[in-house]
């Protein structure tokens, strides 16, 4: 396959799962597992977008882990915020 | 540091079909510079983020809430618009890459068209938004959204701002199979303020 191939199969794949997480925001349930789906496909986004649009595997190894760190911190983020949240509120009640 | 292709010593003709591979490893895609701002935007989104999830953790049920207040097509009209605009600059790049820089500058004018699309919506948004009362007083969730989205809009305004310029070095041949970094650089950042999107979009119109 070449590469254009790949960038617009890339281009198609983000265009089905923004689709999909926009019929997620559009469900009344809020489940943890919900949340979870919402994470993974924010991850499965953005790792295509590094990889294909930005070109990131192909950048330094600084760069790339330091991309890499946001952009796995966030769905991890998300996740943890959802299940941890009291916590989270209790660890920064001094600030609000 | 320069983006240097390995084709530089070919002329055009032989280089073009040769260029569907990707570029060489261990690279500094674009720019130096371009990178160190890049993780300033990163650095400061991350810190809206951080205040995203205090907020959150502070009013959950505000923010469970807060995603049927706002319009999730036009949500989902920035993100295919985005999208299909870095699609584009991937697409515009790979172009010059092959020394195609007439379909490298048809393929900026349609990022460009996509782009734009961004802050079309935004502002219908925003009247459909203040037609509804969401408002600066309208709690924590439509304040947090705001600040996460008015600072994401700015930073697209750059890109744009950017675009323009990319058009016009590869509308002036400015740019060659062999040395194209600027037009690089410019696609790092149009795809990180992408990235950022992607995280803001399920944020505030999906998680619930």
């Amino acid at each position: 396959m070449t590469e254009i191939r790949k960038l617009d199969l890339a281009w198609l794949g983000l265009v089905a799962l923004s689709v999909i997480g926009a019929t997620l925001g559009g469900r009344p349930d809020t489940g943890f597992g919900v949340t979870v789906l919402v994470a993974l496909v924010m991850g499965i986004k953005v790792r295509i977008v590094c990889d294909r649009f930005l070109e990131l595997p192909t950048a330094r190894r600084g760069i790339r882990l330091a991309m890499h760190g946001f952009c796995y911190g966030m769905p991890v983020l998300v996740i943890l915020t959802s299940a941890f949240g009291d916590t989270l509120a209790r660890l920064t009640g001094a600030l609000i | 540091m320069r983006s240097r292709s390995r084709f530089q010593a070919l002329p055009v003709s032989y280089a073009a079909p040769l260029t569907d591979a990707p570029p060489a490893t261990g690279r500094i895609p674009g720019s130096k510079a371009m990178w160190v701002g890049i993780f300033c935007e990163v650095t400061e989104f991350a810190l809206m983020f951080a205040v995203y999830f205090i907020a959150r953790a502070h009013h959950p049920e505000v923010f469970r809430a807060g995603p049927e207040r706002l319009s999730l097509l036009a949500g989902t009209g920035y993100t295919l618009m985005l999208l299909t605009s870095g699609w584009c600059v991937a697409r515009a790049l790979h172009a010059m890459r092959a020394g195609r820089q007439k379909a490298s500058l048809r393929w900026l004018l349609g990022a460009f068209v996509f782009g734009l699309g961004y802050p079309v919506i935004k502002l219908i948004e925003v009247r459909w938004n203040l037609a509804h009362g969401l408002n600066g007083d309208a709690g924590v969730f439509i304040v947090t959204y705001y600040y996460l989205t008015f600072n994401h809009l700015i930073h697209v305004f750059w890109g744009l701002l950017g675009m323009i310029w990319v058009m016009l070095r590869t509308g002036t041949g400015s740019y060659s199979a062999d040395e194209h970094s600027g037009l690089e650089a410019f696609a790092c950042y149009w795809h990180a303020t992408d990235i950022i999107w992607l995280m803001i979009f399920p944020l505030f119109y999906v998680l619930r």
